[in-house]
């Protein structure tokens, strides 16, 4: 299969690449960027653990051809700390113990973002329904609704 | 290498909670993995970037019973980028390892791709390739042919058969078979749980690397030392020559203890290549690459009086093994301690089917245990009319009726009590169908739980450096439990440092040895460790300061001195007070180093080396004049819709005894976690069999259903446990896999309440319920 050149522009950095069509984003960048901290969990976007944003928008790089991603803004959680102080949202996560084992963890970041972002951290019972595509196998359900809970108010304030 | 070596203190935390008081142990300081967690810069095993990778994916079998006839890789060898096939013929021979109690193996080969098909999934072949994508697209290209036969797909199968009797699990006294015939009250009930997935978020898989006859593999692990041994065994070179980097992991619930299958195969194709060799199994492939919890059947018979006073129990239990393997579900494990009963009787059988060897999954026996004898209990409640609770401390075990021992601590009357009173259970009126809020009917259902207190030994070093900091080092894991934290909540206490000031380094076999983190023994086991190394660093800190004439506490001819907060002073409070780094630079020394170890005194090198690899040396927890286990008592409220059937769990209350916590933050987080698994176990996760290939048809993360956050209500948890000397060095009992024992009895409990329907066959799905 042939390759491609694409320019990807991951957290504000530009990136050249040559990588064949069928590369996902999530592949592109684990194996080819280094960028790990975005998991692969199933591969077939079931889990949300491979969660980024492009142009401001939760998808699941997974599900994304890393050639879908030329010419977009695409963040990751390497991405969302500024000059090393946490985001609202990696602060709660720490303070409410919202993770164990961490593997979800950064999936369920970015969805936490975007999730208050869109307006839906309203209530408890729609964080749950709006974080619901990220599935956490220690079951730290009720700290990532209280942590999200925490950072919408701090994000609003 | 990369550990996971961040200082708690270079990171912005926030927490008040972080204050000097969560410093120490029983403090709730928070994860200090947790801002490597939250920024993506922790790297887990198989996130090493190596040069030269290549790339393997495996080939499974079709069928679930017969032989491979053939395996046509022409189309393969000529797809792009492919460097290697591995097949039975081309892969290297290996020797078979021993298992996990160090029985010596029968001296023959092990091949890790099949050619005798025996489950459905079976490794018969991988591919390795420049790129994971080409791998990908090349292993689809294998053409395996098979002679299929017959095979038992499971426990229901009409060839199944009763198994095997396992002697060892016969639990007998008194004459329980006559005692249930004379009592007056009888209940008499069968309980079925499926088989379930562990399901950890991070897949198996591993990076493997030969240089010479070294072997470095970087592999998520619950037991660095034991598997080390077995690849060493495989490859037949010493155990010192191969080294397991695992410096966080994914998600194990008991599924990353042991080297298996993949792991062979990937380090063979790295052997036979000549370069490292990432394999990292499909979703798919998590499902049949190492076993989830086995199926069960269990019957419950009681006998009580008329006051529902337990007379006798006579249980019956089997679960499934595979063709080849032997996996025993302990199943009479809660039912033999949980009740005070004067006669008792308990077997087991193992049904051979066409699976992958089942495994251990969050409280193997216990769990399945419990939702037979948790449910049979309440359904003797209702016979009798007594309340669920009452009947549960009418029958209360003041003493461990099988060992005849008394329990090392048993708090778990005071659960009950705590925990109903906190969830309002006096409200509760006991009719089924009595409670309802519009069209959902509301249940609350009550249950226990326990898990023996697992003791093992481990060994650690602690450093004091020339800043004043201190450094652990273990061969032990976090999976999360929260190894790293309370490790440094140790040190920092034990030396008188904060435990900002402290770096804990894991996962990595090179390390002083660990045992299995399994069995929820671990943190009693390193708690220990760490305490005795950091006694052992601070006495000789505390003498050079007293006995060193550079030493400025030299002319103080003090008999001791204290450490707290990194300073250095007399207890009288006269004389210097002067930090670690500057008693160190005044004695000319750069570090102090202690290694400290929970082993027996007169521990020869191969009891050492059979302790930290194999489970063979584990102290029984009935061991002495005690018996030790955790309890707890969850209180659940279900809401069933009555047109539906569907069934919701809106709040739960839990109180839990595991002694002393070593980080109350910490260990709520697992408490809660274990009961959340336990709600997808009562009513969302079974595996499903086809029935023409054995095949299971939800081996995904769509289809095999695990909680979602929409599906779990705040959960509170209280605990109610002392420490307990008799179970660990500082006090603490098992954490991990307590909660998760009694949810579903708890929640089936709830659901009967609700509905008058009693399920005794998980999960609870809505059309066994309309």
């Amino acid at each position: 299969m042939t390759s491609l050149p694409i320019t990807l522009t991951i957290n504000g950095h530009r990136h050249e690449l040559e990588v064949e069509p069928r590369v996902t984003l999530l592949d592109a960048l684990r194996d080819r960027l280094g960028l790990t901290g975005t998991k692969k969990g199933c591969d077939h976007g079931q889990c949300g653990a491979c969660t980024v944003h492009v142009d401001g928008e939760r998808v699941l790089a997974c599900l994304t051809l890393a050639a879908q991603a030329e010419g977009r803004t695409v963040t990751t959680i390497e991405g969302l700390a500024r000059e090393g102080e946490l985001h609202p949202v990696q602060a709660a996560f720490l303070e409410q113990d919202a993770f164990q084992c961490g593997y979800c963890t950064t999936g369920q970041i970015m969805s936490a973002v975007a999730c208050i972002r869109e307006g839906h951290a309203g209530s408890d019972e729609e964080i749950r329904e709006y974080m619901a595509g990220n599935l956490c196998r220690c079951g730290a359900y009720p700290h990532i609704v209280a942590a999200v809970r925490q950072a919408a108010l701090e994000v609003q304030s | 290498m990369t550990v996971h070596n961040i200082r708690v203190g270079e990171s912005k935390r926030g927490d008040a909670s972080d204050g000097a008081l969560a410093q120490t142990v029983g403090g709730r300081l928070s994860r200090v993995d947790g801002p490597a967690k939250i920024t993506g810069a922790a790297k887990y095993a198989v996130e090493q970037q190596l040069e030269g990778l290549a790339y393997a994916v495996l080939v499974e079998s079709t069928i679930a019973s017969g032989k491979v006839r053939a395996i046509d890789t022409t189309a393969v060898q000529a797809a792009p980028g492919v460097l290697q096939v591995l097949t039975p013929e081309t892969i290297i021979s290996l020797k078979t390892a021993s298992d996990w109690f160090g029985t010596p193996p029968p001296d023959k080969p092990y091949c890790p791709l099949a050619r005798d098909i025996t489950f459905s999934g079976q490794h018969v072949a991988a591919v390795v390739a420049e790129t994971f994508e080409q791998a990908v697209a090349a292993a689809a290209l294998v053409k395996v042919s098979y002679d299929e036969t017959p095979s038992i797909v499971d426990l229901s199968d009409g060839k199944a058969g009763d198994g095997i009797p396992i002697d060892a699990m016969t639990k007998e006294w008194g004459d329980a078979q006559a005692a249930f015939a004379s009592a007056p009250v009888r209940i008499c009930a069968a309980y079925n749980t499926p088989r379930e997935y562990q399901a950890p978020m991070e897949p198996h898989g591993l990076i493997a690397r030969w240089e010479g006859d070294q072997l470095t593999v970087w592999e998520p692990s619950q037991w660095l030392d034991g598997m080390a041994r077995t690849y060493a065994e495989w490859f037949g070179v010493p155990f010192e020559n191969v080294r397991l980097v695992s410096p966080y992991i994914g998600g194990g619930f008991g599924s990353k203890a042991l080297a298996l299958g993949h792991g062979a195969v990937a380090a063979c194709a790295a052997k036979m290549l000549g370069r490292p060799v990432r394999l990292v199994m499909t979703r798919p492939q998590t499902f049949t690459g190492y076993g989830g919890r086995a199926a069960t059947r269990q019957t419950v018979t009681i006998g009580a009086d008329t006051q529902g006073k337990i007379q006798s129990i006579v249980h019956r239990g089997i679960n499934e093994t595979s063709i080849d393997g032997m996996w025993v579900e302990p199943l009479g494990s809660v039912t033999s301690i949980m009740y005070a009963t004067p006669n008792f009787s308990s077997k087991q059988n193992v049904v051979r089917v066409n699976s992958v060897v089942p495994g251990a999954m969050r409280a193997p026996g216990e769990n399945p245990s419990a939702f037979g004898i948790e449910s049979a209990i309440d359904e003797l409640a209702y016979e009798v009319g007594i309340d669920p609770l009452e009947i549960r401390l009418r029958n209360y075990a003041e003493q461990d009726p099988e060992a005849k021992k008394a329990w090392s601590t048993r708090q778990l009357r005071e659960a009950f009590a705590v925990g109903a009173e906190r969830f309002g259970w006096a409200r509760r009126t006991p009719e089924p169908r009595s409670m309802r809020d519009g069209n959902q009917l509301i249940g609350w259902g009550v249950a226990a739980g326990t898990y023996p207190v697992r003791r093992a030994y481990g060994e650690a070093i602690v450093r004091i450096l020339a800043d004043g900091s201190v450094e652990v080092e273990s061969s032990s894991i976090d999976m999360g439990q929260g190894t790293y934290t309370i490790l440094a909540q140790t040190a920092a206490e034990t030396v008188g440092v904060h435990a900002d000031d402290v770096v804990v380094k894991l996962g990595d076999s090179h390390f002083p040895r660990a045992g299995v983190a399994g069995g929820s023994r671990l943190a009693g086991v390193m708690t220990g460790a760490v305490y005795k190394a950091a006694i052992s660093a601070l006495d000789q800190l505390v003498g050079l300061a007293i006995s060193d004439p550079r030493s400025p506490f030299h002319a103080l001819q003090a008999n001791t001195l204290v450490v707290a907060n990194g300073r250095i002073a007399s207890p009288r409070g006269d004389g210097p007070d002067v930090s670690i780094a500057e008693l160190l630079k005044s004695v000319g020394r750069d570090h102090i180093e202690a290694t400290g170890d929970t082993m027996p005194a007169n521990s020869t090198a191969e009891d050492r080396y059979k302790n930290y690899t194999t489970i063979a040396m584990a102290l029984p927890h009935t061991e002495g004049d005690y018996s030790r286990h955790s309890w707890c008592a969850h209180f659940i409220e279900v809401r069933v819709d009555e047109d539906f059937g569907t069934v919701r769990v809106s709040r739960v209350v839990s109180a839990l005894d595991s002694g002393r916590l070593y980080n109350p933050k910490l260990a709520e987080s697992q408490w809660k976690g274990g009961i959340i698994m336990g709600i997808g176990q009562a009513l969302l996760e079974e595996g499903i069999v086809d029935r023409r290939h054995g095949r299971i048809v939800n081996n995904n993360l769509a289809d095999y259903l695990v909680p979602t956050n929409a599906d779990i209500p705040d959960i509170e948890v209280i605990s109610v446990g002392i420490p307990d000397l008799h179970s660990s060095v500082l006090g603490g009992k098992g954490v991990g896999e307590l909660a998760i024992v009694g949810v579903a009895p708890a929640i089936a409990n709830a659901v009967f309440h609700a509905t008058g329907k009693r399920i005794r066959d998980l999960p609870i799905t809505l059309e066994k319920l309309i």
